[in-house]
């Protein structure tokens, strides 16, 4: 009888749900990848990610953490590309700039000697970057435990009108 | 002998107080509300709920949306049953295992470190005072609802 009962709940629940979702000025998408958002982004993971690297993050995620201001974001691209424009309050670690040897203390010392559980978020300019993708596994490697990969970028970030900083002007 | 006796006693009037009517009545009145109370939020803004299930690194992504969408409804319905007295058992079941699916929740949130606050990962000994509170919370919770299921009490029911 419970079970019965139970289960005229669920089906109720269930239809009203849906139902309601469906007229509902804050609707979401039922089914797919973690994306709640209006703006329709999702997360992007690269093909060559694998199973133990950090997560990947879509934009809510990234954005949520920005506006907590808890994480450190890295845009991992060369100088030149960070100063035309990255995620405001952003750290440049230049991965292809990173020290055979003496890596953990160039790294420490580029995060001001944060706490490793600190939030990282690594980013590039987008999806035909992985940048971000290598430095998040070196990070890893040198022991922080709290990482994460906006694969979408800084391109993604300004596309959706978040804003970014600039440097100096630069042809697009 | 009068050791058994004693215990049949004891058990007796335990089993009296748990079917107390107003008791009952107190009980279903609370979970009730609070089960209404939580779901009115998720309802009105389920883009914020799916975020928070997220935060817990426990359902898979795919049904993370479906789940924020349909939990809500079933957390005002059961309420609803509770304190209106129909499909009360079903309603019973429902709170209950709501509850111990909220317990188990937490608690392994707390245990690997998560802060439900910002989802974000950190030592399991400065997780957030939010989730200790809402543990203990839902241990009241519990407390209630498992003296539902256990009540013999049918007064104040609409359907019986």
């Amino acid at each position: 009888m419970a079970i019965r009962q139970l289960a005229i709940i669920l089906v109720i629940s269930t239809g009203l749900g849906l139902g309601i979702n469906l007229i509902s000025p804050n609707r979401i998408v039922c089914f797919g990848k973690y994306r709640p958002l209006s703006s329709g982004n999702e997360v992007i993971v690269p093909p060559n990610a694998e199973a133990g690297d950090p997560p990947f993050i879509a934009l809510d995620l990234a954005e949520l953490e920005f506006n907590s201001g808890e994480a450190i974001f890295i845009d991992c691209r060369e100088p030149e590309e960070f100063e035309c424009g990255t995620i405001p309050g952003s750290i440049n670690i230049p991965f292809d700039n990173l020290p055979e040897e003496n890596l953990e203390n160039y790294i420490d010392s580029a995060l001001g000697g944060c706490a490793r559980d600190k939030l990282l978020i690594s980013f590039c300019s987008g999806e035909e970057c992985d940048l971000s993708l290598h430095l998040a596994r070196n990070l890893m490697a040198i022991g922080y435990t709290n990482l994460a990969i906006f694969f979408g970028g800084s391109r993604e970030w300004e596309r959706f009108g978040l804003n970014i900083e600039r440097r100096k002007n630069c042809k697009k | 002998m009068g050791k058994v006796w004693v215990e049949y006693r004891t058990e007796k009037e335990l089993q009296k107080i748990i079917d107390n009517d107003y008791l009952t009545m107190l009980s279903r009145l609370a979970v009730g509300i609070i089960f209404i109370w939580a779901s009115i939020y998720k309802i009105i803004d389920p883009c914020s709920f799916s975020k928070s299930i997220w935060y817990y690194h426990m359902v898979p992504g795919d049904i993370i949306n479906l789940m924020a969408i349909i939990l809500p409804w079933v957390e005002l319905i059961s309420g609803v049953c509770l304190i209106v007295g129909v499909l009360y058992k079903g309603a019973v079941v429902a709170v209950n295992g709501m509850t111990i699916i909220f317990i188990i929740a937490l608690s392994t949130a707390i245990f690997r470190g998560i802060d439900i606050d910002c989802g974000c990962f950190k030592a399991a000994q400065e997780s957030s005072e939010a989730a200790w509170e809402s543990l203990i919370f839902d241990f009241v919770l519990i407390a209630f609802t498992i003296q539902l299921a256990l009540s013999r009490s049918t007064k104040w029911r609409l359907k019986r």
